[in-house]
């Protein structure tokens, strides 16, 4: 059956504006829709803000310029949360199990050192938690060799030479907000796209739709003009809070505006076909958060996935997120986190979301063979 | 095959067929929904499919409008092989789901518009078009009213405007009446009559009220466990079970025996007993067996009220299935 291009575009119109307008009418699913990413991004912040450093009590038995400069080297080593106390609030902050390890610094310190004695340094380690305890194995040592390298200069000859890939470093949670970004994307999309899609064979409108002679990539193409309109207010929060309140700049606002507006098309066109499968909208909200989370954590959130064993970067690089992850670290820090490069990435990622969108066609299409309610 | 503009002109007006099924069968799992019916619809005409719940009105609909596959036979509508070119068939046909499936949190004209731009109603046309339809069924006055504020009736009416927005050939219609109030249901049948009448239109409808099949239809199927029971006109029906209906109210219920006496009557094709109301079926205007039949009935009991009256479709469809309409 021939059809115009023009009646193509007034029936992606249509769609777009019925479901923005649909949706305005149900506030609830909506500002559920804005909030869980929001939320996502502003919980994993937290997450990475106090989860990365062990809290660690510091016992100076002895004031000297030595001990001083150990507590020094500690603070700065990047993995205690350091309170400075006494010998007994150090135990009973122990007891209570706010601290991890309590590192004591003798009385006899400063003068065993200037005499070249050996120092035995006591420390306590609450080995609930293994990671959090080889965190103290690692990170004592370290800290009593960088204490040693700036107090005794002439007698630690060994020293690395740094050579940096990029010009600038990039903090822990200056990585990783960008990677939070994208997944909050992909969740926002799910949910907004994935609501939409399902409300149809919820409320028994999809056959107003299978029985129209329209195109179905057309209706679908609407479907998802109108989820990226009204996902867009929370990438612009999402933006806003990144940019403005945590400091997180991009070198490229060019690249991140057009990357931004490729993820959304592909998770939304995702969530389009996932609410087209799935019909139902209390399914569409926990299958989002729960296809999230653990690609979330596969997919080079906290450093480049290839990093990884060769098995998770594999499963990896299935996933479009990770080639998001990859994209935006270019546009935020011009890091190249992947083997293929951000060029390839975002060719990928186009050929992502027009698969996305097809195969959602293809899924409401079929609609018809399969039956339509429930 | 023709395309749809091409057998509308050489059909219009014609005894030719508009939707022909052939040995359509359906299975959901080892249940048969539609076992092989064969049945077609004339071009212009209203055709009633009627059946007891669950005996395949909707899923032959179903398959008819294309929302769902035969597991066997073929569907023609129009000319075109439904499953092979369904877009085609959609753009001639309006539909009117049982469930209505409007946009309830949007506006009357706002469903309207959108059933347009899906349809490809365009240019100036459209919001006239758009108005006349409202016009037609007495909602123009609420166009920017949230359909979830129409009453059940109000939402059919709107829900038969916008199928017949896009002037399609064909309209179906899966239970129009459900759920609606006596004056709602008049008002919807002069709607479906008018439709048929004034703008030449094929409607197929399923129904559970036989008085609605009555008033509308100019043939009727019945079907029951997914297989053509009968296929007719409502007069013949009625005419193949009987020509009149005496119902007589007796004082006390009658005996075995004065019904073995009545049923061996000639011209008595049917007797039943309803409590004190004994229903005769009689064929013929034999008025010899009316009165055989009074002296019978007085000799046992007083006769309270006696009433000749033409056969329903209700009484018809038990005698065929043996089953009431409402299983």
């Amino acid at each position: 059956m021939k059809t115009s291009f023009a009646s193509h575009i007034r029936v992606i119109w249509a769609m777009a504006v019925k479901d923005i307008q649909s949706s305005l009418t149900e506030r609830a699913f909506m500002l559920t829709s804005i909030i869980i990413p929001i939320n996502f991004l502003l919980l994993f912040l937290l997450f990475a803000l106090t989860g990365g450093q062990a809290p660690t009590a510091v016992v100076l038995e002895d004031k000297g310029p030595y001990a001083q400069q150990l507590l020094s080297a500690m603070e700065h080593s990047h993995s205690f949360i350091i309170q400075q106390t006494t010998a007994s609030n150090a135990q009973n902050l122990m007891q209570k199990g706010q601290i991890v390890a309590i590192v004591t610094v003798p009385a006899s310190f400063d003068a065993a050192l200037e005499h070249g004695k050996e120092i035995e340094l006591p420390v306590v380690v609450n080995n609930l938690d293994v990671d959090f305890t080889n965190d103290i194995r690692r990170a004592v040592p370290l800290a009593i060799t960088s204490f040693y390298a700036n107090a005794f200069p002439n007698q630690v000859v060994v020293r690395a030479h740094e050579v940096d890939t990029y010009f600038q470093d990039t903090g822990y949670i200056q990585y990783i907000v960008v990677s939070l970004m994208v997944v909050s994307i992909m969740l926002g999309g799910l949910l907004q796209a994935g609501s939409n899609a399902a409300r149809e064979y919820e409320k028994g409108t999809i056959k107003e739709l299978i029985l129209a002679p329209a195109n179905p990539l057309a209706i679908q193409v609407g479907k998802i003009l109108g989820a990226l309109v009204l996902s867009s207010s929370s990438v612009v929060v999402m933006i806003i809070v990144i940019v403005f309140l945590i400091g997180v700049w991009p070198l490229h606002w060019e690249e991140l505006v057009g990357f931004v507006l490729l993820l959304m098309v592909t998770f939304v066109a995702a969530g389009t076909l996932i609410g087209t499968l799935i019909r139902r909208r209390q399914a569409v909200i926990p299958l989002s958060i729960g296809l999230s989370i653990p690609i979330f954590f596969i997919s080079g959130a906290f450093g480049p996935a290839i990093w990884g064993d060769p098995v998770t970067a594999a499963i990896a690089q299935l996933q479009p997120i990770y080639y998001g992850i990859a994209i935006f670290q270019h546009a935020f820090h011009n890091f190249t986190t992947t083997s293929t490069g951000p060029g390839v990435d975002e060719f990928i990622l186009i050929g992502f979301a027009a698969a996305m969108v097809a195969i959602s066609a293809i899924a409401l299409g079929s609609s018809r063979g399969r039956g339509v309610t429930h | 095959m023709k395309d749809i503009e091409s057998f509308q002109a050489d059909n219009r007006n014609s005894d030719m067929v508009a939707i022909e099924i052939n040995n359509l069968t359906k299975r959901f799992g080892n249940f048969t929904a539609i076992d092989g019916l064969t049945l077609t619809v004339k071009y212009g005409e209203i055709f009633g499919l009627l059946g007891p719940n669950g005996s395949g009105k909707t899923t032959t609909i179903n398959i008819v409008s294309g929302l769902s596959k035969p597991t066997y036979g073929q569907v023609i509508v129009l000319g075109h092989d439904i499953m092979k070119n369904t877009r085609s068939v959609h753009a001639a046909l309006g539909a009117v789901p049982q469930e209505t499936s409007l946009y309830e949190e949007l506006s009357a004209w706002t469903n309207m518009s959108v059933h347009a731009d899906l349809y490809r109603v365009g240019g100036a046309h459209r919001d006239k078009r758009i108005t006349e339809m409202l016009n037609l069924v007495q909602l123009y006055e609420r166009k920017d009213s949230r359909v979830s504020t129409f009453s059940g009736g109000m939402k059919r009416r709107l829900a038969l405007a916008r199928a017949l927005l896009h002037d399609p050939q064909l309209l179906y219609l899966d239970e129009p009446t459900l759920g609606v109030d006596v004056q709602s249901r008049r008002a919807i049948w002069d709607y479906i009559l008018d439709v048929k009448q004034d703008k030449g239109k094929t409607v197929l409808l399923t129904t559970n009220y036989l008085e609605e099949a009555n008033a509308l239809c100019d043939r009727i199927a019945i079907i029951d466990h997914g297989k053509l029971v009968v296929l007719d006109t409502p007069a013949e029906l009625k005419r193949r079970y009987c020509d009149t209906v005496m119902e007589i109210e007796t004082a006390s219920s009658a005996s075995s025996q004065l019904l073995v006496q009545l049923r061996n009557i000639p011209g008595i094709s049917q007797v039943a007993q309803d409590d004190k109301i004994l229903k005769v079926a009689m064929s013929g205007n034999d008025l010899s067996a009316t009165g055989k039949i009074i002296t019978l009935v007085t000799q046992e009991s007083n006769i309270r009220r006696i009433a000749q009256r033409e056969p329903n479709l209700e009484e018809i469809f038990l005698s065929l299935t043996g089953t009431g309409l409402r299983d």
